[in-house]
């Protein structure tokens, strides 16, 4: 076939051009170390991309909501392991209060010990998180849960337990309203010290007021023992909660790991084969040009003289 | 012997036109459109004698060019094809480019603003985290703004490059047009063909069809009729017509380009204009710009309007009820330029539901040839038409409504209900407290350490309360709820018959009965054991149930009819430019070898070989050479004859 001396320059310098433009891309593949430069690289690849980063974004923000729910679910057993100590002081006092020996003057003291104990209660049923919410309210953060009355203390939150997303598919209770806690079973805790405290101090005067105080103090020290036990259940339920979190938590790192492979493996440039394929275009371009070279060196004109 | 002189004379003009053309050839060797030129020789008639016919030596025919019409006209049509499938593919690859960059795409602004909604779910009374959660949302619409006013202006290139190319188009025709009046007076004159001035024209007709699908029809002596896209005559012989850009009758944002003939212009679709730059840049519009912007716009719409809902549904830090997050913009409308202007329709559309929405635009035409069924309501994006006998109608979630006016038929209106949201969306919130994190719904619980097995219904929505509702049951005969506070009377309806206790009395406990009081109701059913507890009560700051669903909206299928997620939708997307630019990618590769294989074609029959050159060179040098010593020859033999007289 017949070719004209421009269609051997021009297809010289197309073909030239095609090599440097794949070189082009292997060297960015190599250099950026991302296999997928634009969605058109692999389609089907950017859009399992996308969707990947974005569940590992949403189970990175459930890593976060899990620390929140830790942290909230620490302070609340902290303050839960202070009032169980609380409560079983109270109980020795009580315990103390069954002495027969006791006299009205000691039983009032033992009566100042209860009411003082009831007061750092009330405290700690009203205490706030590290963000100022009440702990114990309910949805009614801002509303001073436990109120103190004559016969022990009202309660003004709600019974709402405040839910956090801790996974995809779960959602763990991070509070226990203070009416689950110390108003459980019907038994009020600040209700029966409050009797209490009444009943050590009335002077024991006869019979009569023996067998009041007697009955008032049994029952009491059952009521007590209902409440450090349902105290108890509560801290059990924060305890596997707070193990449910680290089980949650390696669940969720197993997953980071495998989204990040997956990512990688999508994403990311092959250096083995990108750089096999970059020697590879070396030496064809180096031929292509030397060919080229070659060819366009040849001409007749040279030989007239 | 003046036969001989003359036959000398003849092979050294001959030898001598041979090597200027051979000249000619060489100098033009990478003239553009250049078709190398040969002597066309032929022997001299030859005379009649007793011996027989004498030659009398040779005589040129003429100079003519090598060009093969076949040919040309491949590379004219692989031209058109490969420079529209190369000008969209370079288009789109913009549109990729932009989305390639995963950092800046949309997908980590919803996933910001997604994971700034779970934080403000975790801390709900929180005030820097409601403030941030507000800059979050301030981001996600500033995100979709530029990703919308980056194909904005993508949009107005087309507009302007459509300007441009419409201009080379009728400077081309001119100057076709100029040539084919000197080749025909050229023609005419001597009967010998302008090769250089056909080269030109050749060449001007391939620069041409780069820019809109070319066919040539030649005419009489030497004159190309030139005509454009689906067959529309642009020269014919010397008379020239024009193509111009004018605003589309239906979107007054984009240029479309029109044909002028005697005084009249008509719009062109992107149908009647295939090939050359031009028609890879009407098709890169309507196939792919509309689609890529009316995708965002429905994501942005779809995102904006479900999360307005949901927010609607809670209540807020100040215990008011959720307003709009966003500002979502209505669908753009626009009446056809031709819509007769005394009756003046005017319509409007609305967004119905959100996630019946399609990216697609809509055509509403009133066209009485269908009466009664006159409103012909059409889905542009793959012409789905539907007929209705009134208005107003809701199609694929979105109204249509005659606001003012009447239709006259043929009226025809273009809404968009996705195309500029992207752009007009806004934050409709910047107090904090404003967000609807907490739930409008009362929360009816039994207590968690109830020993019974019974249950609370929630009020229904719309119900009130002040504060907290608590209820204790207490067995007996009967057995007894006892409600605190209890300052109004409650209504307790059993098998549809109500009884009325007056405040501070227990009410007798039936399961299942209705319980009515003040500003709400609800029912207890089960068997509760004495002492356990209900409390009904309104949200308070660590209310986080709206925000909780809010956040889940994220995971949920939600687009096209509850089908998608958001960012399933924009992966959608991002694959689809993806998939199209790779297309247009591999047909522009294969249109550019189409086009390379026509050029070396026609190179290879009509270009310029250095080396054959050379050969001619010395071809024709050496016939000169030879003609010239054959002169010298005859002027010898003519002195030998002089010699005899000595």
């Amino acid at each position: 076939m017949r070719i004209s001396t421009n269609t051997i320059y021009q297809s010289g310098i197309t073909r030239i051009n095609n090599i440097q433009s794949d070189q082009a891309k292997l060297q960015e593949q190599i250099s950026t170390g991302r296999r997928i430069s634009s969605p058109s690289d692999d389609p089907i690849a950017a859009a399992r991309a996308i969707e990947i980063a974005s569940a590992q974004s949403s189970n990175a923000k459930f890593a976060d909501t899990r620390q929140t729910a830790q942290l909230k679910l620490n302070t609340l057993e902290s303050n839960l392991n202070s009032i169980t100590s609380l409560l079983i002081s109270t109980q020795s006092s009580l315990v103390a209060a069954g002495n027969g020996t006791l006299s009205d003057t000691e039983r009032s003291f033992l009566g100042s010990e209860l009411k003082s104990s009831m007061e750092a209660l009330l405290g700690l049923a009203n205490t706030k998180d590290a963000s100022g919410n009440y702990l114990y309210a309910g949805y009614k953060t801002n509303t001073v849960p436990f109120v103190a009355t004559a016969t022990g203390a009202d309660y003004m939150g709600d019974s709402n337990q405040q839910l956090l997303q801790v996974d995809s598919q779960r959602q763990m209770a991070i509070n226990s309203p203070g009416d689950n806690v110390f108003q459980a079973n019907g038994n009020d805790i600040f209700a029966s010290l409050s009797t209490m405290i009444t009943l050590l101090n009335t002077p024991i005067t006869d019979a009569t007021t023996q067998a009041n105080y007697n009955a008032g103090l049994a029952t009491t020290i059952d009521k007590m023992k209902d409440s450090v036990d349902n105290v108890l259940n509560v801290r059990t339920d924060v305890g596997q909660k707070l193990r449910e979190i680290d089980e949650l938590d390696t669940a969720g790192s197993d997953r980071e790991l495998q989204y990040s492979k997956t990512l990688s493996k999508i994403q990311d440039t092959d250096y083995a084969s990108a750089l096999s394929d970059f020697a590879k275009q070396q030496t064809i371009m180096e031929a292509a040009q030397k060919s080229f070279v070659q060819m366009t060196s040849l001409s007749l004109f040279s030989f007239i003289r | 012997m003046a036969d001989i002189l003359s036959i000398g004379k003849s092979a050294l003009s001959a030898a001598q036109l041979g090597l200027s053309t051979t000249g000619h050839n060489i100098a033009n060797a990478a003239t553009p459109g250049y078709s190398r030129q040969v002597v066309v020789q032929a022997a001299a008639k030859a005379q009649a004698s007793g011996n027989g016919f004498i030659g009398q030596g040779t005589e040129i025919a003429g100079i003519s060019r090598t060009f093969n019409e076949i040919l040309a006209k491949q590379v004219v049509s692989s031209q058109a094809s490969s420079a529209s499938s190369a000008t969209y593919a370079s288009r789109l690859g913009t549109i990729n480019n932009m989305l390639s960059d995963s950092a800046a795409g949309l997908n980590p602004a919803m996933s910001d603003f997604f994971n700034s909604m779970s934080d403000l779910a975790a801390n709900p009374s929180d005030t820097p985290t409601r403030q941030s959660m507000l800059s979050y949302s301030q981001s996600l619409v500033n995100r979709f703004q530029s990703t919308n006013s980056r194909l904005n202006e993508i949009r107005n290139d087309v507009n302007t490059e459509l300007t441009a190319n419409v201009n080379l188009v009728n400077t081309y025709a001119k100057q076709i047009a100029s040539l084919n009046n000197a080749i025909e007076n050229a023609v005419s004159s001597d009967g010998n063909p302008p090769n250089d001035l056909m080269d030109q024209r050749d060449q001007l007709v391939t620069e041409l069809s780069k820019q809109i699908k070319t066919t040539v029809v030649p005419q009489g002596a030497g004159s190309y009729n030139i005509y454009v896209g689906n067959g529309l005559p642009m020269v014919i012989g010397k008379t020239l017509m024009s193509l111009t850009t004018e605003s589309s009758p239906t979107d007054p944002s984009q240029l479309e380009v029109s044909y002028q003939t005697s005084g009249k212009s008509t719009v062109l679709g992107a149908s009647s204009l295939p090939g050359g730059a031009i028609g890879g840049l009407l098709q890169f519009r309507s196939e792919s710009l509309d689609s890529v912007q009316n995708k965002v716009g429905q994501i942005a719409l779809v995102l904006a309007d479900t999360i307005n809902t949901q927010h609607k549904l809670g209540v807020d830090l100040n215990g008011n009820p959720g307003g709009n997050l966003f500002n979502i913009p209505s669908p753009s409308i626009t009446s056809n330029t031709n819509n007769n202007i005394i009756t003046n329709a005017v319509i409007s559309s609305q967004v119905v539901d959100s996630r019946a929405i399609t990216s697609s635009d809509y055509r509403l035409q009133y066209d009485t040839s269908n009466a009664p069924n006159s409103y012909k309501i059409t889905r542009l994006n793959d012409s789905t038409v539907q007929t209705f006998n009134s208005l107003p109608q809701t199609v694929d979630g979105l109204s249509f409504n005659l606001t003012s006016g009447s239709f006259t038929n043929g009226d025809d209106f273009v809404i968009r209900p996705t195309r500029n949201v992207a752009t007009n969306i806004s934050l409709a919130i910047t107090d904090g407290k404003k967000l609807a994190v907490g739930s409008a719904t009362l929360s009816a619980v039994p207590n968690t350490t109830n020993v019974g097995v019974a249950t609370i219904s929630t009020p229904p929505s719309g119900s009130t309360l002040t504060g907290t509702l608590g209820l204790t049951y207490a067995t007996g005969i009967p057995a007894t709820l006892t409600m605190s506070p209890s300052t109004q009377p409650v209504t307790v309806t059993v098998a549809g018959i109500p009884t009325v206790y007056p405040p501070g009395s227990p009410i007798t406990y039936t399961s299942g009965a209705t319980i009515a009081v003040g500003g709400l109701s609800f029912v207890i059913s089960g068997t509760p054991a004495d002492g356990d507890k209900f409390t009904i009560s309104s949200g308070g700051p660590g209310d986080n149930r709206n925000g909780l669903e809010l956040a889940n909206l994220q995971n949920q299928s939600i687009l096209n009819n509850n089908s998608t997620s958001y960012s399933s939708a924009y992966s959608e997307l991002v694959s689809g430019v993806g998939n199209k630019t790779r297309e247009m990618n591999i047909i522009s590769t294969a249109e550019a070898k189409v086009l390379e294989q026509a050029t070396t074609a026609m190179q290879s029959e009509s270009g310029v070989n250095l080396d054959e050159e050379a050969t001619n060179l010395l071809r024709y040098q050496q016939a000169y050479q030879a003609a010239g010593k054959m002169m010298q020859i005859a002027s010898q033999l003519f002195d030998t004859l002089l010699q005899l007289g000595r």
